[in-house]
């Protein structure tokens, strides 16, 4: 009988940093990141990952927060040469912005890993 | 997990923000010397006004220089919006009191990058940076001569004159 030598499964994805609401992968092969929020899973790459964190960050929770006209608190977050848009409501941007500095976090700490331990090896 | 950030992108989040606030300044610069050229030209101050001409294309030539360096590190370079631009001045010396004051605000502002990149142990930006250091001491030593005319040549009687006329004599050759 032959043998087959079954390699482990490659895992695809890693996951970046997770809340109780929403996920970040990374996929090394595609160089790209794979957002998981709202009950939607969009593929962002570098540019518009940066984007995406640029247009969170720039939402003024507190001003929507104190803002007591009879609006929804409703922000579209659309971002330039992306195929994805946000509609979220406050809570979610809260949410979000708490993924996404996770994110941002743990890929810088990921920078130091990288600079400290295998770039300066021989 | 490899690092994509930093394959895609030599820059850090905060430099490149540095960087990008940066051209905005140097941009701003460049409007500002162009309106002071703008007040030295209808005030009969035509060598004045011509030195405020050259001074502004230096001015944009290092706004272009930061903006090549952020794309090249991969970064992305932010074409700034300048607003406020003082076009109005009381008088002559004012207008070389405001150019001193923009350049030295300038250096601090290079100071400040520099600092955060020592910190980051960002050397290749230090490096780029280096050339601006040098080419602030010329900018600063300028605008400082130019004000020193004031006081030397004094404003009565056709002082003003004699200094507009001496503006663009100012050399600095102590390129070491």
């Amino acid at each position: 009988m032959q043998n087959v030598i079954t390699e482990a499964p490659v895992a695809e994805f890693t996951e970046v940093f997770r809340t109780h609401n929403g996920s970040v992968f990374q996929s090394d092969r595609e160089n790209c990141w794979y957002i998981d929020f709202v009950g939607k899973l969009a593929r962002f790459d570098y540019r518009s990952i940066m984007k995406l964190r640029k247009a969170i960050y720039a939402i003024d929770i507190e001003a929507l927060l104190l803002n007591s006209e009879i609006t929804p608190d409703l922000e579209i977050v659309f971002i330039c040469a992306c195929d994805h848009c946000y509609v979220l409501t406050l809570l979610e941007i809260i949410d979000f912005k708490k993924l996404l500095e996770g994110t941002f976090v743990m890929l810088e700490l990921n920078r130091i890993i990288h600079d400290r331990v295998y770039r300066l090896s021989v | 997990m490899k690092d994509i950030t930093r394959v895609q992108c030599l820059l850090s989040t905060e430099v490149e923000a540095l960087l990008n606030q940066q051209i905005k300044k140097e941009a701003q610069s460049a409007s500002a010397y162009l309106a002071m050229a703008s007040w030295c030209d209808s005030n009969g101050f035509d060598y004045s006004s011509e030195y405020f001409f050259k001074q502004s294309e230096e001015e944009r030539e290092h706004q272009l220089k930061i903006f090549k360096y952020v794309l090249d590190m991969g970064g992305t370079a932010i074409s700034p919006e300048v607003t406020n631009i003082q076009t109005e001045f009381n008088s002559f010396r004012e207008v070389f009191e405001e150019a001193l004051d923009a350049e030295i605000s300038v250096t601090q502002s290079l100071k400040n990058i520099a600092a955060n990149c020592y910190k980051e142990q960002d050397y290749v930006t230090i490096e780029f940076l280096n050339w601006f250091f040098k080419e602030q001491r010329e900018e600063e030593y300028k605008a400082r001569r130019a004000l020193e005319l004031f006081d030397v040549i004094g404003e009565a009687g056709t002082g003003r004159w004699e200094i507009d006329k001496h503006v663009n004599d100012i050399k600095y050759d102590s390129e070491g």
